[in-house]
């Protein structure tokens, strides 16, 4: 079959490899109908997470039609078209129970890389590297899936393929930061990113009743976007100061729950952001964390502080001194997507939750080197790039 | 120094990491290493322990113990406790005798592939997968020696 791989350092190549096989009972092998770019790839790509071998299959977000099952398979059959979790989790373990899906004890082949970095290991991943258990990605014509009555859900029929595939990934992250978050009706609430993951958030923390929601980016495209088709109000970073701006639109409070959607590659304008990529390049810092200081200056006392944005290693001057003395609550998380696709998948029925402005270009398969390199210098417009392994 | 060690250096550096080496009691995948400032021998006493969402009566003891578990035969110590908080039950194992590196790592693997056996029925296999082509480095060799050895590896 064809795929799109990681041939090295933000090389993409689309080359004939093997076809997937069903390895364990649970397992399903799906018919790619759409598959799309996530900020996450762009850390895989630029080689800061640097477990990605040549010739590894990329993509996490995904959906496609089953075409055979395996064994142990209860719930799934062949024809149905499926949205799935870009982790892996077997839905049986504790933390599984407790629908913490991303943290995962069996998702996972090879826990020893992180194990290593972190002290335990989380879940794995889609196409993520052989850090997050070398599982082959969806940018190819058929992907296997383990676990997959856990982690593939059945699209209502009322919804189409290009709304659907963002549940896997992009929206249930953003849900899961509003929810997690704490959000409350009549919160104000905050995030840091406009890209797919920031603008879902935004939209999750309306639908979850807050009563001021504002999205921070610099880039124009994408904040015409959020207050199109999110509904949100914007700050560009670039021309404003964003913590007085806060400061002001919330009575000097500061917003109940700040999001940071941006991750380890945020950009930033002033003195801090060529301290932090001279660090990071000398390999003194691994992560350049500039949102994240922001998000905790910014949250008002007591409030919470949720880290969607990928972060590796270590980071530095990070603002422990505001995180305690202001009483916050800092949380992070990989998606916990299999606790929040369902109710998404309901809410996209009703045309609460939508997600196609962000599929600003859709292409072949064979264009995803073309889509990455407009995805990662943000030309065009672009916010997702989405490949069509089958036409 | 474990060979692996060396590859993970490797890797790191060529690639933008070069993390590992930096954290401060740094804990790298490598035999012994659930311990970094234990000496060698209380290292290799300790008890490595997985949790397992199931109650103590499902672990069985000697000859029924999961298989990866019950061929290690009596060398192996076992304790089995209720988890606190109903978490399940505390699986643990120790080489009665000083174990090599290799019987570590096999320790490791059996461990998680006993908890794996008793929460989902079977031992999650990732390998065929498929990839592209793969050029002979240094780099993609020492990570796939990683890979490949993941399973022993790790703080366990
Ligand atoms: N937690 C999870 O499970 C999960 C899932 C998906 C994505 N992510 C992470 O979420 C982050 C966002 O993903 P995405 O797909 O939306 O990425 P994206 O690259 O499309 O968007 C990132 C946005 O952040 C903006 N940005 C950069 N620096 C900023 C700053 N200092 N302040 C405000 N905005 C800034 C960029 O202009 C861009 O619009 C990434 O780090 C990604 O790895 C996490
Ligand atoms: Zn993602
Ligand atoms: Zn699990």
């Amino acid at each position: 079959m064809r795929a799109a791989t990681w041939t090295g350092v933000n090389e993409v190549s689309v080359e004939t490899v093997p076809d997937p096989q069903i390895l364990n009972e649970h397992d399903v092998i799906l018919r790619v109908r759409r598959t799309t770019t996530c900020g996450s790839d762009l850390h895989l790509l630029g080689g800061y997470i640097p477990f990605m071998r040549a010739g590894d299959v990329l993509g996490h977000e995904f959906l496609g039609e089953v075409v055979e099952v395996g064994r142990g398979v209860r719930e799934r059959k062949v024809g149905d078209r499926v949205v799935v979790n870009s982790f892996v989790a077997c839905g049986t373990c504790w933390y599984c129970r407790q629908e913490l899906y991303s943290l995962c004890d069996n998702g996972n082949p090879d826990p020893g890389i992180t194990e290593a970095l972190w002290g335990q290991s989380p879940g794995g991943c889609f196409g993520y590297s052989h850090a997050m258990g070398g599982w082959a990605g969806s940018h190819a014509e058929y992907i296997r899936v383990p676990y997959a009555d856990v982690g593939a859900f059945v699209v209502p029929d009322g919804v189409s393929d290009e709304r659907a595939l963002f549940a896997s990934d992009a929206v249930s992250t953003g849900w899961m930061g509003a929810d997690m978050g704490g959000t409350r009706p009549g919160d104000t609430v905050a995030v840091w990113g406009a890209g797919g993951v920031g603008q879902m958030a935004a939209r999750a923390a309306m639908l979850l009743g807050a009563e001021k929601v504002f999205v921070v980016d610099r880039l124009p495209e994408r904040l015409a976007q959020v207050r199109t088709h999110v509904g949100a109000e914007t700050i560009d970073y670039s021309q404003t100061d964003v913590l007085a701006e806060l400061r002001e639109q919330t009575g000097g409070r500061g917003p109940d729950v700040c999001i940071e959607a941006v991750g380890m590659e945020a950009h930033s304008p002033g003195v801090h952001g060529v301290y932090d990529q001279v660090k990071q390049q000398l390999r003194l810092q691994t992560d350049r964390p500039s949102a994240v200081r922001e998000a905790i200056l910014a949250c008002r006392k007591g409030g919470t502080v949720f880290v969607l944005g990928v972060f590796g290693g270590m980071v530095d001057k990070y603002p422990l001194g505001a995180a305690m003395n202001k009483g916050l609550t800092v949380r992070g998380a990989q998606v916990h997507g299999q606790r929040y696709t369902p109710r998404i998948l309901e809410r996209m029925a009703r045309g609460e939750l939508t997600t196609e402005h962000l599929a600003t270009h859709t292409m072949s398969l064979e264009e995803a080197p073309r889509g990455y390199r407009m995805f990662k210098d943000k030309t065009d417009g672009c916010v997702r790039a989405v490949f069509t392994p089958n036409g | 120094m474990p060979k692996i060690l060396d590859s993970l250096r490797g890797a790191a550096t060529e690639a933008g990491g070069a993390l590992l080496g930096r954290l401060q009691h740094a804990r790298l995948p490598g035999v012994g290493q659930s311990s970094v400032t234990d000496d060698p021998d209380t290292a290799a006493r300790r008890w490595r322990a997985v949790t397992v969402l199931c109650s103590p009566e499902r672990i069985g003891t000697g000859a029924d113990l999961p298989a990866p578990l019950a061929a290690l035969g009596d060398r192996l110590e076992v304790r089995i406790t209720p988890a606190p908080g109903d978490k399940g039950t505390e699986l643990a194992a120790r080489f009665r005798d000083r174990p090599s590196d290799d019987d570590l790592g096999r320790l490791r693997a059996a461990l998680r592939e006993a908890k794996q056996l008793i929460e989902v029925g079977e031992v999650l296999r990732v390998d065929p997968v498929p990839h592209g082509v793969r050029e002979p480095t240094p780099q993609g060799a020492a990570l796939e020696g990683m890979t490949a050895a993941a399973g022993k590896e790790g703080v366990l």
